[in-house]
C-alpha cells in the first residue's frame, strides 16, 4: 500500500504544476475563441467560479477526511452514480495525460530530437514516469515541490527576458468587450485549472486537512496569476492576429529570450529543458491519480499495479491522437463537457452533503 | 539477482545515454550567416548563402554558395548533396531580399511563410531589402568586416537601438504585415568599399511599392517612437549663416479622432535642441530674438519636410506607415469598426497635421 501524508504546500505545488501544463497547452483555445485581447476576463471568471466552490467542497471533504471524491460519492450517492463518477475521472485523467504526452513529445521531436520516432519519446517518458509514480504520493509530492523550485520558477523567470521590444499596447482594445466570446471561453479557462480536478483526490492525502481550504484558494489564485501572465505575455509579444496563428504560442515566446551575456544556439531549447521536467512531473502526478481513481472505483486494496496497466493504454492513446494543431478544432466540445462535469460533480457532492447534514440535524 | 539486474542496467545505460546517435559535431557543420534571395526563372528563387569558415579556425574567411531552388527546403537539399558538411541555418543572422523578389507579393508570401513555419530559423533573424540584387550584397567584400552577415547584423542592431530604423527583424516585419498590411524594411546598398543602410523600403500587401529617403525615414520613426528618437542634424540658414542643430529629447502627444467618417490626426511634437555649430566670434546667439529666429526657421523647415513626407504616404503610397490604424483599433474601436473596410481611402483623405515646438536648451560650451 502507498503511504499517505503530504504537506499542504506540497499539495499546492502539485496543483499549480498540473494546471500550468494544461494552461500552456490550451492557450490557443482561449486566444482564438475571444475577439480581441480580453481572454484574461474568461480566466478571472473561471477562477472566481472555482474559488466559490472551494469552501463548500472542503467542508464536505473535511467530514470524510480519508476519502477522495469517488469515496465520498460512494457514501452520499447511489452506487451506480458513484461508479460513474469514478469512471469519469479515470477517463478524464487518461485522456488528459495522453494529450499532454502527445503534445510534449511533438514539441521534442520538432525542436530537439529530429530523427527519433515519436513513439520512442512517448514510451521513454511513460516508463520513467511510471517508475516514479509507483513510489507513491510522498515521492511525487516531493518531486513536484522540487520541480516548482528548479523548473517552473526558473522557466517563468527566463521568459521574462523575452519582453524586450514588446508592444504593451497590444492589450487594447478592452472595449467593446466580446461578451459572447468571453462567455464561450470560460469553459476553456476552467479546464486550464486542471489542478481543480486533481485536488478532489489529492486533498485527502494532505496530513493537515484544516489548511486545505486556504491553500486550495491559494492554488487557484497562483494559477490564475500565472495563466493571465502567460496570456498577456503572448499578446504583447505577437499581437492577437499572430498569436491565434501559432501552434505553441507559449513556446514561441521562448524564441525571443535574450539573456545578456548568454549565448544559446536556439533559445527554445532552454524553455524545453525546463518544460521536460515540468511535463514529466505532471505525467507522474496524473498516472498516480488515475491509479487512485481506478483503485477507488474498483474498490481494490493493492493499487500500484494500475500504474503499469495504464502504460499500454496511454501509449496507444498518445500515439493514436493527432497533434494539438490538428485537434484544436475538435477539442472545444470535449473541453466544454469535461469543464462542465469537473464543476458539476463537486456541486452535486456539495448539494448531497448539505442535504445529508440537514437530514441528520 | 536484483543487484545484478540493476548493475546490468547501469552498465548498459553508460552506452545508451552517451548522447544522441544522430548528432553532428560542430566541425562537420556549415552555419549560414546570411542568405540572399533573388528572383529566378519560372517562380524559382536564387539563394546565395554566406558560410564563414568557422570550423577551419578562420573567422574572416567565408564560402559563398549560389543555387536556384523552389524554396529554402530545396536549397538545403541541394546544398546537402554538394558538400561533405551538414548545412545549418540555426545561426542565420541576416536575410537579404532582392529588389525584384520584394516586388513580387507571391514570392514574398512564400518566403515569409517558410521562415515563420521553420522550427530552425529564429524569428529574430534580421531582414533587409537589397537595392538591386541580393547576391551582389552578399558577395560584397568589406575589408573591415569580411563576413557580410555579421556586418549587417551588427549594423542593424545599432540602427535599431538608435531608432534610425523601425524594423530590423523578420518577426517585426511579419507582425507589421499581419497587423497593418504594410512595413518599412531597411534597404541595404553598396557604398564604396562596403554597405550602407540609409533608406527604407515601403512594403504594402507584401509588395515593394517605393522607398523613403533618410530624412523621410527619420521623420516617420520620430512620429512612431518619439521617446527613443532624435533628429540627428538640422541645418538652417538664418541671416546668411548656417546653423546646425541637434535634438536630444523629443516628447509628443497626439490627438486622433474620426468625425463623420473623416480621420483627423494631430501630433504635437516638442524638440529640445542644442546648437552644434555656428560661427566663431559671432555673438548673435546671446540675442534672444536671434534664437527665436532660429527656432522659427528650423520649425518651419521641419514642418515642411514632415508635410511632404506625410503627403507622400497619403497620396503616393496610400500606406499608413504612421500606424494610425493601430491607435484607432486600440483606442477608438467603435469608430474604427465603421471605417475599417474603407480604411485605405480614409487614410488618404485624412487631415494629418504635425505641430512642432522647439526649445533651444544649450548653445554648447560657448555663448
Amino acid at each position: 500500500m502507498f503511504e499517505k501524508g503530504i504537506t499542504p504546500y506540497q499539495n499546492v505545488s502539485i496543483l499549480v504544476l498540473v494546471s500550468f501544463a494544461f494552461q500552456t497547452m490550451l492557450m490557443p483555445l482561449i486566444l482564438s475563441e475571444v475577439e480581441g485581447p480580453v481572454g484574461w476576463i474568461s480566466i478571472i471568471v473561471g477562477a472566481l467560479i472555482l474559488i466559490l466552490t472551494i469552501k463548500p467542497i472542503n467542508k464536505i471533504m473535511d467530514r470524510y477526511k480519508e476519502d477522495t471524491i469517488v469515496g465520498i460519492s460512494g457514501r452520499l450517492l447511489p452506487k451506480f452514480i458513484s461508479k460513474t463518477i469514478g469512471t469519469y475521472y479515470i477517463i478524464l485523467f487518461i485522456i488528459a495525460n495522453s494529450l499532454l504526452m502527445k503534445d510534449f513529445a511533438e514539441q521534442i521531436k520538432l525542436l530537439m530530437l529530429f530523427k527519433t520516432p515519436i513513439s520512442a519519446i512517448i514510451i521513454t517518458i511513460l516508463l520513467t514516469a511510471s517508475y516514479a509514480a509507483k513510489k507513491g504520493i510522498q515521492t511525487i509530492s516531493q518531486i513536484a515541490h522540487v520541480t516548482v523550485l528548479v523548473a517552473l520558477i526558473p522557466y517563468l523567470a527566463v521568459i521574462v527576458f523575452s519582453v524586450y521590444y514588446s508592444d504593451y499596447t497590444n492589450i487594447f482594445p478592452m472595449y467593446p468587450i466580446d461578451v459572447v466570446g468571453v462567455a464561450k471561453s470560460v469553459p476553456n479557462a476552467l479546464f486550464g485549472f486542471f489542478g481543480y480536478a486533481v485536488l478532489m483526490f489529492s486533498n485527502s492525502h494532505v496530513s493537515k486537512t484544516e489548511k486545505n481550504m486556504k491553500l486550495n484558494k491559494m492554488f487557484i489564485i497562483i494559477s490564475m496569476v500565472i495563466y493571465i501572465a502567460c496570456y498577456i505575455l503572448i499578446i504583447i509579444k505577437f499581437g492577437m492576429e499572430e498569436a491565434v496563428n501559432l501552434v505553441w504560442p507559449f513556446l514561441s515566446v521562448m524564441k525571443f529570450v535574450n539573456i545578456p551575456g548568454f549565448f544559446f544556439e536556439t533559445t527554445e531549447i532552454v524553455g524545453m529543458s525546463f518544460q521536460i521536467i515540468v511535463t514529466f512531473t505532471c505525467v507522474c502526478i496524473l498516472m498516480y491519480f488515475t491509479n487512485l481513481a481506478i483503485q477507488e472505483t474498483l474498490e481494490t486494496k493493492e493499487n500500484g499495479y494500475f500504474i503499469f496497466i495504464q502504460i499500454p493504454i496511454l501509449y496507444v492513446m498518445a500515439a493514436a491522437l493527432p497533434g494539438m494543431y490538428m485537434l484544436s478544432p475538435y477539442i472545444k466540445i470535449p473541453t466544454y463537457i469535461f469543464s462542465a462535469l469537473n464543476l458539476l460533480i463537486p456541486l452535486l457532492i456539495i448539494f448531497k452533503g448539505k442535504k445529508k447534514i440537514s437530514a441528520n440535524n | 539477482m536484483k543487484k545484478i539486474f540493476i548493475t546490468l542496467i547501469l552498465i548498459s545505460s553508460v552506452f545508451l545515454l552517451t548522447g544522441c546517435w544522430d548528432n553532428v559535431e560542430i566541425n562537420d557543420r556549415e552555419y549560414i550567416f546570411a542568405v540572399g534571395i533573388d528572383k529566378g526563372e519560372e517562380g524559382n528563387l536564387i539563394f546565395t548563402a554566406e558560410i564563414p569558415k568557422i570550423n577551419e579556425g578562420s573567422e574572416e574567411q567565408r564560402l559563398i554558395y549560389t543555387e536556384e531552388s523552389k524554396n529554402f527546403a530545396n536549397f538545403y537539399n541541394a546544398s546537402f548533396i554538394r558538400s561533405d558538411k551538414v548545412i545549418s541555418d540555426r545561426l542565420m543572422q541576416v536575410i537579404v531580399i532582392g529588389e525584384e523578389t520584394a516586388s513580387d507579393p507571391d514570392l514574398i508570401k512564400r518566403i515569409f511563410d517558410e521562415i515563420e513555419r521553420s522550427p530552425q530559423i529564429n524569428r529574430r533573424v534580421k531582414i533587409v531589402i537589397a537595392a538591386g540584387d541580393a547576391k551582389d550584397i552578399i558577395s560584397t567584400e568589406i575589408p573591415s568586416n569580411p563576413i557580410v552577415g555579421r556586418y549587417l547584423s551588427e549594423l542593424l542592431v545599432k540602427l535599431k537601438k538608435e531608432n534610425y530604423q523601425e524594423i530590423y527583424t523578420f518577426d517585426e516585419a511579419l507582425l507589421n504585415f499581419k497587423d497593418f498590411n504594410s512595413a518599412m524594411i531597411p534597404i541595404v546598398e553598396k557604398f564604396d568599399d562596403g554597405l550602407k543602410i540609409e533608406s527604407s523600403a515601403v512594403m504594402k500587401d507584401y509588395k515593394l511599392i517605393g522607398n523613403l529617403n533618410y530624412t523621410e525615414n527619420e521623420l516617420i520613426t520620430l512620429l512612431l517612437n518619439p521617446t527613443n528618437s532624435k533628429l540627428k542634424n538640422i541645418n538652417v540658414d538664418v541671416e546668411n549663416t548656417t546653423i546646425s542643430l541637434g535634438s536630444f529629447n523629443v516628447s509628443m502627444t497626439d490627438k486622433i479622432d474620426i468625425k463623420e467618417n473623416k480621420l483627423y490626426a494631430d501630433y504635437y511634437v516638442t524638440l529640445s535642441c542644442y546648437i552644434d555649430s555656428f560661427e566663431l566670434s559671432n555673438k548673435s546667439l546671446e540675442d534672444q530674438n536671434f534664437l527665436e529666429k532660429i527656432k522659427v526657421t528650423a520649425t518651419d523647415q521641419i514642418s515642411e519636410l514632415t508635410k511632404k513626407t506625410v503627403s507622400k504616404l497619403q497620396k503616393t503610397y496610400k500606406t499608413d506607415l504612421l500606424k494610425i490604424k493601430d491607435k484607432l483599433y486600440k483606442y477608438h474601436n467603435t469608430e474604427y469598426t465603421k471605417i475599417k473596410d474603407n480604411y485605405e481611402q480614409v487614410f488618404a483623405d485624412a487631415n494629418i497635421n504635425v505641430h512642432y515646438t522647439m526649445v533651444i536648451r544649450s548653445t554648447g560650451l560657448v555663448k
